[in-house]
């Protein structure tokens, strides 16, 4: 009888549309959601994926993410070293600073000042440019971090340094090698732009060597953020972060284990989590609006036709599972076609640089809500076949 | 020439006495049936006839086990739907009794065919099976491969109508209710889909129960009973078959 409720489904193409298009509909926005917030979760630990030499992140004990950091006294560095089955330790220090433009504007940058003797950190540059030109004297290498339009500079020299009010509404270029910018009325040369992952929240930023980082940041007692350390060989991470944290009292963790640290932080205090959840229910709340009905009117339509079967022995349960299978006809391509229009829908969005990325999660919470839209529509369908009296549909009533 | 309901064939498929039938409560309560008595024998074909709103539909209702009755003793082919379950009684009429609808009821999205052998499928036949059972029965009722691969609004009223007469003897049911069967067709569609219900459906171990106001078709019944008021007041021999004799299958 499958056979026929498809067959049934399949001749009123209107609904048989309707209907895919509600749980492709909700098929593509639960997952693209889910992939969007996949994505910005991911960028949420941009840092620790750009420092793969780092086997153990060692921080303040009170440090739950790598967003969220307290900085050591500089002594830390070296208790770190001398534990046993450390290869090696090199700081890194985070520090967000006003940065002044040529112009006259501020901007709000995100400092990152790396080992200054092997540079650990630095991401790939443009133009083919090394890490190297930070050892130059005051230099930087400046980055968007996911955002737009926050590294302009003007266009003519006449509107650089002004005197008096700044040049705010002129025209931009961006920034490059040889220009100059004011970080706490300290002087630094731009040496080059990076390619670093785009950070969720977008900042832009600015890398330089941990000694350029004491400069030209705000004087403080404490400026080391993170302890990056690789391993000895055959020393495991997870044996030696334990051992790092009985030796130092500090808090030491694997990369993936400050991952992992630092998503579940973003889960439970970001905001955009409940921005990514009333999307999500937007998006089932909508689709089993559209299916529900689109099926409930097919069903309703259908009426007679399902009492003609049942006069003729067709039994309620029977008719029953052959709207269930319409419903997961209807789900199983609906599904198909919304994940596929989120893969082309994620490309668009990932070359303009969204934060999208369809991981593995994201299908599946995509396919549920499915599941439980297509389930919601066969019972809120299924009712009047509940109800139906055979008897009232034998005069063509 | 009216009589006592008695059948006029072999033994009884139907017996009914004092079959009653109210529909709604109290003061909305409408009386369809006020004590129907009934027999009818096997190899019979029985037409009901009377006014709009005599419990006509609801008398065939109640024999097809669609509708319960409220009081009276009912056995049809040796069966009383009071003392089955619903889903025993929605599994009797799925092996034994077949339906023709006043207005077809052909299912739209499915071929000739494929509506044929819907009662098929319903009692577990398996799709290839079924599809050439009902072939079979569309040819015996004068249809093509063409026709039997067409949807029913490719059909005229009357090829539609004998779909649905093949639908309702694909299973070989031993009891055919018809609803108004000819009443959507014109003279001669009618006569043809009463000729094609005599010569196919009815046999000696099958009984044909058909509503109709078509005075037309009187002439291709057994015996007539005519309701009035939720009441059978007459059964009289069909015009031109009171002294046929008793037909083989």
């Amino acid at each position: 009888m499958n056979r026929v409720a498809l067959k049934m489904l399949l001749g009123d193409r209107t609904k048989y549309a309707g209907l895919l298009f509600g749980i492709a509909f909700t098929s593509f926005l639960v997952t693209f959601a889910a992939s969007y917030f996949g994505g910005m979760m991911t960028r949420s630990f941009a840092l620790i994926a750009e420092n793969p030499s780092a086997d153990v992140w060692v921080m303040d004990p009170a440090v739950v993410a790598v967003d969220r950091p307290i900085n050591l006294p500089t002594a830390d560095l070296s208790r770190v070293r001398s534990v046993e089955g450390v290869r090696s330790a090199v700081p890194l220090a985070v520090a967000q600073a006003e940065v002044r433009f040529p112009n006259g504007g501020f901007q709000s940058f995100q400092v990152i000042g790396v080992d200054d003797a092997t540079l650990t950190g630095v991401p790939p540059m443009n133009g083919g440019a090394t890490a190297a030109v930070l050892r130059a004297p005051d230099a930087v290498i400046v980055d968007a971090g996911g955002t737009s339009g926050k590294l302009e500079t003007p266009l003519l020299k006449a509107d650089q340094w002004p005197r008096g009010r700044p040049h705010l509404d002129v025209p931009t270029r961006l920034l490059m090698a040889g220009d100059e910018l004011l970080v706490n009325d300290t002087r630094v040369r731009v040496v080059g732009q990076s390619q670093a992952l785009p950070r969720f929240p977008p900042r832009p930023l600015l890398f330089t060597t941990y000694s350029t980082a004491e400069r030209i940041l705000l004087p403080e007692r404490r400026r080391l953020t993170f302890v990056l350390v690789t391993a000895a060989p055959a020393v495991d991470a997870r044996t030696l972060a334990a051992r790092i944290e009985a030796a130092t009292g500090l808090r030491a963790r694997t990369s993936d284990d400050f991952r992992t640290d630092t998503v579940s932080w973003m889960l439970v205090n970001s905001e955009d989590v409940g921005d990514a959840v009333t999307m999500l229910s937007i998006a089932m709340l909508v689709g089993f609006g559209v299916t529900g009905v689109m099926m409930f009117m097919f069903t309703n339509e259908n009426l007679k036709y399902y009492a003609v079967l049942n006069a003729m022995g067709a039994s309620t349960r029977s008719l029953l599972t052959m709207i269930c299978a319409q419903a997961a006809f209807c789900a199983l391509l609906g599904t198909g076609l919304g994940l596929g229009l989120c893969v082309l829908a994620g490309r668009v969005f990932a070359s303009y640089d969204f934060p999208f990325r369809m991981m593995w999660f994201a299908p599946a919470i995509g396919g549920t809500a499915v599941l439980l839209v297509s389930i919601g529509a066969a019972a809120f369908s299924g009712r009047p076949v509940l109800k139906m009296q055979p008897a009232s549909f034998l005069a063509g009533r | 020439m009216t009589g006592p309901a008695q059948p006029t064939r072999n033994h009884t498929a139907v017996r009914c006495h004092g079959v009653t039938k109210t529909y709604g409560q109290g003061n909305a309560a409408v009386q369809a049936l006020r004590g129907v008595d009934l027999e009818v024998g096997m190899g019979e074909l029985l037409m009901l006839v009377g006014p709009s709103g005599c419990g006509k539909t609801t008398l065939i209702s109640v024999l097809a086990g669609l509708l319960q009755r409220d009081g009276g003793d009912c056995s049809v082919l040796e069966h009383d739907y009071k003392q089955m379950s619903l889903p025993e009684t929605t599994r009797f009429r799925g092996r034994n009794i077949g339906f023709v609808f006043q207005t077809f009821q052909l299912i739209p999205a499915l071929t000739a065919a494929e509506n044929v052998a819907t009662p098929l499928l319903i009692n577990g036949v398996k799709w290839r099976a079924a599809l050439e059972r009902a072939g079979a029965v569309l040819r015996s009722v004068g249809f093509d491969d063409r026709m039997m691969r067409s949807l029913p609004a490719d059909l005229s009223g009357g090829q539609q109508q004998r779909v649905a007469i093949a639908r309702a003897m694909v299973h070989d049911p031993r009891m055919i209710v018809c609803d108004e069967p000819t009443s959507a067709l014109d003279s001669e569609s009618g006569h043809m889909v009463m000729s094609l219900m005599r010569q196919f459906a009815l046999g000696k171990d099958r009984v044909l129960v058909v509503v109709t106001h078509d005075a037309r078709i009187f002439e291709f019944a057994d015996r007539i009973a005519r309701m009035e008021d939720g009441r059978i007041t007459g059964i009289e021999d069909a015009p031109s078959r009171g002294n046929e004799p008793q037909r083989d299958p």
